[in-house]
């Protein structure tokens, strides 16, 4: 096998830059410790998984091309919640085990700040029933290795008015801020996107800044609402124009941020007629192609 | 299905360390088998066999069908063989778990596929009769191994088994009772035996694991072979990965063994026949 | 049966299908094949097509099926009614499907790093789309992309193939008339050359087993070879790119 001349951590051939799959053998392990996707054999450190090679000082570690959401504390994840349990509800966040919520971790509706008592436990429901979409932090975790969440602050909470997309974790970086807001023209008050560390994307009708974050506006009874505001056709227009141009993006798998969907948009409206629906395949490709400079040729 | 406990972390390290120091919980050395006791019934073609406290019945009848349109010189094994919550409490009546199938699929791979019994001699009458014979295995009591048990159970009462003599004249078919004339014995090819074996890491393979030991183990290999060094069925199905010469190293103590079980099992059947009243061949 | 008259190596030296005695059917392998899961592939050899989908690891459906120290890995086999199996029926629920299943299972779990990945479950939901011989190699083989696929931790490949003996000449990778007349050996085998699964259930004399024991495991070799290219080449695919559109003028960094 070639694992030999691969010895440096592969980082000596540009062509094959540390690309690694299961039972090959990195370096040795007396040299370096072994990080995750790694294994210790006879004081050899061997790859796990199929992806590439990352170091940090003596720690290696192999990263999978595609694999479930590894949540860490202090994550932005979208999920949804499948049970509701005594004091605590159970979320689907696309990760190896159901999250949990507590009934503590959550803000009461109008914003009120006291501890959670039994009556609170009744209504459990009328805030989170099973199905709702919610946006939360990762907050701890038990001792299962289970992530607990928390939505306590106003960014966070139930999500309505708009549209859920599910991408490959891997596409979906740490940002500072995983919050966006594309503004005006892209509809009527622009369009906000959610990038959740989990894969999941919620992309919905655009509020102002103050609205979001418990301004001026902000409808504090509202928020474990279950009812869609009045969306306009152009305000459905421009949220279903962003969630094409992120499938589109996610299908050449390429990494997401908001300035490349923002920039995408804008390719988009200077492309296309000014009655044109939707997204063709031909055009989603040019669109890639112009905007990141990579050949597709065919979706990986 | 109700889920067993699993061995304490003490009971674990002490079968564990035994083995490392090639002994076992009931005294026996690696590659040795339980006691194998042969009981037989009054009547022909039945047959407990005990391997330590693992216990099978098998019993043989016969009776006369018609064979199938495309295969008109063949007779019928029917392999019977249900696991009832009698032998532990592990198995559920009705629903068969995953063990349950793999059992009966080895039985019937073990019997039916190596061809023991001579189907062709089963027939009477090219057809329209031929004998069928229904193998029906009850097990009595599982403490590990149970498949072993089953086959020698199987085995043994297929051999032991004697079916009516029948006399054919133009298209009638006369069975004769055993009293007026003595019964036949089945055409046997040969004696397929199962063997299993159970793997630990980093320590030798035990033979004929009870149940405890098949629970820790790390992985499980039966074959079946017979008396004439002809492997007929091999089965390691997952489990902890061995060397080609690991599982020839087996191979070779279970052509041993089954030498020895099948030497058992003939001076069991020749004692019993000596002890029978009525005639038999 | 028409099959028990077919001249299984002529006097060429050529099977029924004009291969020669050591020659694999034509071997085809894709990646992530199944839109939803969370790793899937489809592999072919000859005629004999399998596709493969991995869901996990994920919360258990069954709240009883949770290991609290690993993830418990739960096999599924199904043939499509248009297969053409005739060694199995399709019927779920077939014995000779759960032992499929349950071989496939087995061979897996100690493969799969499944202390990884505490109460949690991996579904592996294997369908046989069409079938010539060979149904559980092909499935293992399938089964071991879509987990590499999946970026589940694997300690390495497993690769399986068949094989027969036609008097003393063995024969790799049998297709369906040939299962059907020779013993067969199913061998499952990691790169290092040890074996995780054998199955023969035809008689066959103790000393012609080793010779095809080993000469299987040599035949896991090629495949590993291959499987390891194909994963090799989507991984660098996928990664150049990725790694052009982050260093590229559009991202802002």
């Amino acid at each position: 096998m070639d694992i030999d001349q691969q010895g440096d951590l592969g980082e000596g051939s540009s062509t094959n830059r540390g690309i690694v799959s299961p039972g090959e053998i990195i370096t040795s392990s007396k040299e370096y410790m072994r990080g995750h996707g790694t294994y210790v054999d006879e004081e050899q450190v061997v790859s796990s998984l199929s992806g590439t090679i990352e170091r940090v000082n003596k720690l290696v570690s192999v990263k999978a091309l595609k694999q479930r959401y590894t949540p860490e504390v202090g994550d932005l994840v979208i999920g949804r919640i499948v049970e509701v349990g005594s004091m605590r509800w159970r979320v689907d966040a696309n990760a190896r085990q159901d999250a949990v919520l507590m009934l503590s971790s959550v803000n009461l509706p109008g914003g009120v700040q006291r501890r959670k008592i039994e009556s609170d436990a009744l209504k459990m429901r009328e805030f989170l029933a099973e199905g709702d979409l919610l946006v939360a932090e990762v907050q701890a975790f038990f001792g299962d290795g289970a992530m607990s969440l928390h939505t306590r602050s106003l960014k966070y909470g139930k999500l309505r008015n708009g549209q859920l997309l599910s991408v490959s974790p891997r596409l979906i970086r740490r940002l500072k801020s995983h919050f966006h807001h594309i503004p005006p023209p892209c509809g009527p008050s622009g369009v906000d996107i959610i990038l959740g560390l989990n894969g999941l994307i919620w992309v919905s009708v655009g509020t102002s800044v103050e609205s979001r974050e418990g301004g001026e506006g902000f409808d504090a009874e509202g928020v474990y609402s279950n009812k869609n505001d009045d969306i306009t056709p152009e305000g459905r227009q421009a949220i279903s124009s962003i969630a094409s141009i992120i499938k589109i993006l996610a299908m050449y798998n390429i990494p997401l941020s908001d300035i490349l969907i923002s920039s995408a948009y804008e390719w988009l409206s200077s492309q296309r007629e000014d009655d044109e629906d939707g997204i063709s395949a031909e055009m989603g490709k040019r669109m890639v192609e112009d905007l990141t400079g990579v050949q597709v040729t065919a979706a990986a | 299905m109700p889920r067993e406990i699993e061995p304490s972390i003490n009971q674990r390290e002490f079968v564990l360390r035994a083995l490392a120091q090639g002994k076992r919980l009931d005294g026996r050395v690696p590659l040795e088998l339980r006691n194998v006791e042969l009981e037989f019934g009054d009547e022909l073609g039945w047959c407990t066999a005990r391997l330590g406290k693992t216990a099978v019945l098998a019993h043989v009848s016969a009776t006369i069908v018609r064979p199938r349109d495309d295969r008109p010189y063949e007779g019928f094994l029917i392999i019977n063989s249900e696991i009832s919550p009698m032998a532990s409490s592990v198995y559920e009546a009705g629903r068969a778990s995953e063990d349950e199938v793999l059992i009966t699929r080895l039985l019937e791979k073990s019997i039916r596929r190596t061809e023991a019994v001579d189907r062709e001699a089963l027939c009477i009458i090219a057809g329209e009769k031929v004998w069928q014979l229904r193998l029906t295995l009850h097990f009595l009591s599982d403490s590990g191994n149970i498949l072993d048990c089953a086959s020698i159970a199987a085995m043994t009462a297929l051999r032991h088994f004697r079916k009516p003599e029948v006399e054919v004249s133009g298209r009638d078919v006369i069975v004769h009772s055993p009293d007026e004339r003595a019964p036949v014995p089945l055409a046997i090819h040969h004696t397929p035996l199962c063997v299993s074996f159970a793997f630990f890491p980093d320590l030798p393979p035990i033979i004929d694991p009870t149940h405890l030991e098949s629970v820790l183990s790390s992985g499980t290999l039966t074959l079946t072979l017979n008396a004439q060094r002809e492997l007929c069925v091999l089965s390691k199905a997952g489990g902890s990965a061995l060397s080609p010469g690991e599982i020839m190293g087996v191979v070779r103590v279970g052509v041993e063994r089954v030498r020895e079980l099948v030497k058992i099992m003939e001076d069991a059947l020749r004692s019993d026949q000596s002890n029978r009243v009525i005639e038999v061949r | 049966m028409a099959s028990s008259r077919l001249e299984i190596l002529n006097d060429g030296g050529l099977r029924h299908d004009a291969r020669r005695p050591y020659e694999l059917r034509s071997l085809s392998l894709e990646l992530s094949t199944h839109p939803n899961a969370d790793g899937s592939s489809t592999v072919s050899q000859g005629l004999t097509t399998v596709s493969a989908s991995v869901f996990g690891p994920r919360e258990p459906k069954q709240r009883a099926g949770s290991v609290h120290d690993k993830a418990s890995v739960v096999v599924e086999v199904g043939v499509a009614p248009w297969a053409g199996a005739r060694e199995v029926r399709r019927t779920r629920g077939d014995k000779r499907l759960l032992e499929i299943a349950a071989a496939i299972r087995q061979t897996f779990e100690p493969v799969i790093m499944t202390h990884l990945y505490p109460r949690s479950e991996i579904a592996v939901h294997i369908q046989v789309i069409s079938a010539d011989g060979g149904i559980l190699p092909t499935a293992i083989n399938a089964t071991t992309l879509a987990l590499v696929d999946a970026g589940i931790s694997l300690i390495d490949y497993v690769t399986s193939l068949s094989l027969g003996l036609h008097l003393t000449q063995p024969l790799l990778d049998l297709s369906a008339p040939e299962e059907a007349d020779l013993p067969t050996l199913v061998v499952a085998a990691l790169p290092s050359g040890k074996v995780t699964l054998a199955q023969m259930e035809t008689r066959l004399h103790v000393d012609r087993f080793e010779e095809m024991l080993t000469l299987g495991v040599e035949g896991c070799g090629v495949l590993k070879t291959e499987m390891d290219r194909v994963v090799k080449d989507r991984t660098t695919r996928v990664v150049e790119r990725m790694d052009k559109v982050i260093q590229g003028r559009i991202t802002g960094d």
